[in-house]
């Protein structure tokens, strides 16, 4: 992507006024987005994102500018005014380039570019039918394909110089019921670093068919009431939970500055000893997957917590240096206009022995959460959100009716303790990821699980 | 190559192959800087943009964009946008716009940040740290200090004669802080946004977001059950940005919004007007065309309860037989030509906050939400929200709240409201710049213990 004569000479000219380390980042990517609305498709757009990332650092301090012309002329220019920021003494600058030995755990088997748009606008207009034609109710669908071929070349003076490619197909269908005047909307989204083979390995029609069922489901739901309860959450997108509540909390980004509730306490029980969870970047396929993080470190699986006992944090190479630990290969960026920061990459609880059926079984009274929304935290406090997209009521360990419109509110710290039955059943769920250094795709994942008590905010039924 | 020609080499190129072209190019620089510990933590600068083709062949309209921009990128262009087009199945007429007759012409205060040094801004960020820090023993970090500042040049040039430029610009300056008593931990913030960095005084900042922390310590739920509420101005703001698409023409005809054939109609409460002024002055989303080259209009989008008109861009007033109200908008030069305010506010009442207060014998005075992108549903309407606030008893406010969810239907929430406050105020800009006063409404289911 840049010769290595033109990057050595961009990295000396980013140490030319002092720092201690010195980084190129160079994205090529090609994408692909189709959407189809109404059985019609109404837009079609391609296009190549391109641009260079320096950065430097001088101790903790860091230094990031970014550009779209990546002739060496501006970049040596960009280099410089990044540097002068900085305004000390020049360093001295060795580079002796290791490449690391390349490693493929997404491999792709066809190149989306390669493939006639013909067949993706079939697979859309074919869950289209499935999805419209699911149940009278169902009165809108949008479908959206999107697919990305990202080349990124990540060299530093420390003699990293890395190359990694992803590509990633996303196939996602949103349903929408009506019936006397109201609406609710249904969502299924899959995705994984995978090429057109992706389609292989997924059913547009089941893709199709998940999103009206769920639509359909809640036009029939209720309000949810409001109130404390315990709630059981389904595996898959359930995993946000955890992603929520302690994901970004373990980020070295708010740790190292001791701005995370998970601050200094490494080592300590921070779960229920039932909690084992896990953020794996290297996961063959998986949608948060890649060889290299955005720093050219090599992912890696991270066990975070143990038993309920906290083990490690998800770190960067900067935060890393505040905190005088290694990377974790967990540096993360949405494209050469951010700065990486520390990030999740496919985060999930381990499996536990029950059955979904035999916690249901086991639950008196209280929510059944099958399918999540979003969500939000706050590091700080580790006050976190989300909502429920599918949800019923559980009565006398049976599940009695649908509910819709409810929110889940806890802390962090305090729901991990809280868990108090894990299933066996492991599945993950696809999303982006909204921070710092841009909205990125992510795995969350768990196997089903209940919350001996969670505040549920729902409606009461009017009147 | 400068952008002009380039464009116009695109143009004349395309034209072998379709029949209208338009070309957006949009560039941006930024500047970014955070402080932590009384040191730049992070200082980042950046000049880039992108331009995209959208060209109609055979009535359909094909979209392509690239981020490297010379020659090379040319046929690239040309021909995605042409394959593209080749799939596009929606009936609906594509339009290249010929222009508007006349532009408004309007004083937009161009912002004198370009001109203003780096240490002077991070000069005060220190200042804004240090003040936060040593204000309240009770403030143990600060999570975030920091200042963004952002220039952005936009041109549209198509084969029908449009040949449109301009400029905006801006800053954003915020603070979060975090405050400890023994293991309570809270958080409190202030931002601000503005054209002259002198207009933003950092002791004011400080002090509201400190005294924001401080006042929510000791906060727990209050007991779950339905009460009146009272939105803070920025957070009512936004919440109307989060359900802004229900009033887009696109969401309508595609049935996705429930303000369909409401138009004339009573859609909320008699006290309730919602205004669009793309010449507002120092407004961040103030211009005199759409992204589409029309001109932009000022209008009441509700009149006293009244609905008056849904937004359009120049397809979906084709579609309707209307004219387009100049809300034609790239969310960028990656995204197609859809739907998007600009500035928008809820017209002020004659209620002060402190009037709005004494009315409530037992209530909730709603200060922050989250989860607006995952807990608010503006195809349904509905909404349940993580909320902090303070309880408000015998018109007074009594103690601090936290830990709960505020649920409700933003479409009876619009019939419900039942005063407005005199304090307009906008909030961060993200899908238009979006104002309202605080809002009181009738009650609202809020979960709690």
């Amino acid at each position: 992507m840049l010769s290595q004569k033109v990057i050595e000479n961009v990295l000396s000219a980013a140490l030319s006024k002092g720092g201690d380390f010195a980084e190129i980042f160079v994205e090529d990517k090609l994408c692909t987005n189709i959407r189809l609305v109404g059985g019609l498709i109404e837009n079609n757009i391609s296009g190549r994102d391109y641009g260079v990332g320096i950065r430097i650092f001088d101790k903790l301090n860091c230094i990031y500018a970014y550009t779209n012309d990546s002739s060496e002329e501006n970049l040596i220019k960009v280099a410089k005014e990044a540097a002068a920021a900085l305004n000390s003494a020049t360093t001295d600058l060795t580079l002796n380039f290791l490449k690391g030995s390349p490693r493929d755990i997404n491999p792709i088997k066809i190149i989306p570019s390669t493939v006639d748009k013909k067949k993706k606008v079939d697979l859309m207009k074919r869950a289209y039918e499935v999805a419209k034609n699911y149940d009278a109710s169902i009165s809108q669908v949008s479908i959206n394909y999107l697919d990305d071929d990202q080349r990124v070349l990540i060299a530093n003076t420390e003699g990293v110089m890395a190359e990694d490619r992803r590509v990633r197909t996303r196939f996602s269908v949103a349903s929408v019921a009506s019936k006397n005047g109201e609406m609710q909307q249904g969502f299924y989204g899959p995705g994984a670093s995978m090429g057109f083979e992706f389609f292989e390995k997924i059913n547009v029609e089941e893709v199709a068919r998940e999103a009206s069922r769920i639509a359909n489901t809640m036009i029939d739901a209720e309000h949810c009431p409001s109130g404390v309860m315990p709630v059981i959450m389904d595996n898959e997108f359930g995993g946000v939970l955890f992603h929520e509540a302690c994901g970004h909390g373990l980020e070295a980004a708010f740790v190292s500055k001791g701005t995370s509730v998970f601050a200094n306490k490494l080592g300590q029980q921070v779960a229920s000893s039932l909690v084992t969870a896990i953020d794996d970047g290297t996961i063959p396929n998986g949608w948060g997957s890649t060889n290299i993080d955005d720093e050219g470190t090599p992912t890696q699986k991270n066990v975070l917590i143990e038993n309920g006992i906290l083990k490690s944090y998800l770190i960067d190479k900067l935060n890393g240096r505040r905190m005088g630990m290694d990377s974790t290969g967990s540096g993360r960026r949405q494209s050469y206009k951010f700065a990486p920061t520390s990030r999740m990459n496919n985060t999930y609880i381990a499996a536990g022995n029950s059955s979904l059926e035999e916690i249901i079984a086991n639950t008196e009274w209280g929510l059944y959460a099958k399918k999540l929304g979003g969500g939000s935290v706050n590091p700080a406090t580790g006050d976190f959100n989300f909502a429920v997209m599918e949800g019923y009521l559980v009565e006398n360990g049976k599940i009695l009716k649908p509910v819709r419109g409810a929110t889940l509110i806890g802390n962090g710290l305090k729901v991990l303790e809280l868990i108090d039955m894990v299933g066996s059943e492991l599945s993950l769920g696809q999303g982006m990821c909204g921070a710092e250094s841009g909205s990125i795709p992510a795995n969350v994942g768990q196997p089903p699980l209940r919350i001996k008590s969670l505040t549920v905010g729902g409606r009461k039924e009017d009147k | 190559m400068d952008y002009r020609q380039l464009s116009q080499e695109i143009l004349n190129r395309g034209k072998e192959k379709m029949e209208d072209l338009e070309v957006f190019i949009q560039n941006d620089k930024q500047i970014e800087i955070r402080i932590f510990k009384g040191e730049v933590d992070k200082y980042s600068i950046s000049e880039s943009g992108g331009l995209s083709l959208r060209g109609i062949a055979n009535g359909k309209m094909g979209y392509s964009y690239t981020e490297k921009l010379d020659e090379t990128s040319i046929d690239m262009l040309i021909d995605e946008a042409y394959e593209n087009s080749k799939y596009i199945d929606s009936p609906d007429k594509e339009i290249i716009f010929e222009g508007s007759d006349k532009y408004e012409e309007f004083e937009n205060s161009s912002s004198n940040l370009a001109n203003t040094p780096a240490e002077e801004k991070i000069k005060f960020l220190l200042d804004l740290e240090r003040e936060a820090l040593t204000m309240d023993k009770r403030v143990a970090s600060i999570q975030a200090c920091a200042y963004q500042e952002f220039k952005s040049e936009r041109y549209i040039m198509n084969t029908k004669g449009v040949d449109l430029a301009d400029n905006n610009s801006g800053a954003f300056a915020y603070i979060s802080v975090i405050v400890k008593d023994g293991e309570d931990t809270k958080t409190g913030m202030s931002f601000r946004i503005f054209k002259d960095l002198k207009e933003v005084d950092y002791k004011e900042m400080a002090k509201e977001a400190v005294e924001e922390g401080i006042s929510m310590l000791g906060a727990s739920p209050i007991k779950s059950d339905s009460y009146p509420i009272i939105f803070k101005n920025t957070v009512f703001a936004d919440i109307l940005a989060a359900f802004g698409s229900i009033f887009s023409a696109d969401q309508v005809q595609k049935g996705l919004s429930l303000l369909k054939d409401k138009i004339g109609e009573k859609i909320a409460t008699d006290i309730f007007t919602v205004v669009e002024d793309p010449f507002l002055p120092n407004g961040f989303y103030s211009k005199a065309f759409d992204d589409e080259g029309h001109k932009t209009i000022y209008k009441k989008i509700i009149d006293k309860g009244e609905l008056k008109t849904y937004l359009y861009n120049l397809k979906t007033a084709n579609k309707d037989g209307v004219e387009s109200t100049g809300n034609g908008s790239r969310g960028s030069y990656k995204a197609p030509v859809t739907i998007a305010p600009t500035n928008v506010y809820v017209e002020k009442g004659d209620k002060t906050l402190e009037d709005l207060i004494s009315s409530i014998d037992k209530g909730v005075y709603i200060i922050s939400v989250q989860g607006l992108h995952s807990g608010l549903n503006p195809v349904s309407g509905d909404y349940s929200l993580s909320a902090d606030g303070y309880e408000i008893e015998n018109g007074k406010i009594k103690r601090p709240v936290n830990q709960i969810t505020i649920a409700g239907n933003f479409f009876e929430t619009l019939m419900d409201i039942e005063a407005i406050g005199n304090d307009l105020e906008f909030t961060i800009p993200m899908f238009g710049y979006i104002g309202s006063p605080s809002i009181k409404v009738k009650k609202l289911s809020v979960s709690g213990e």
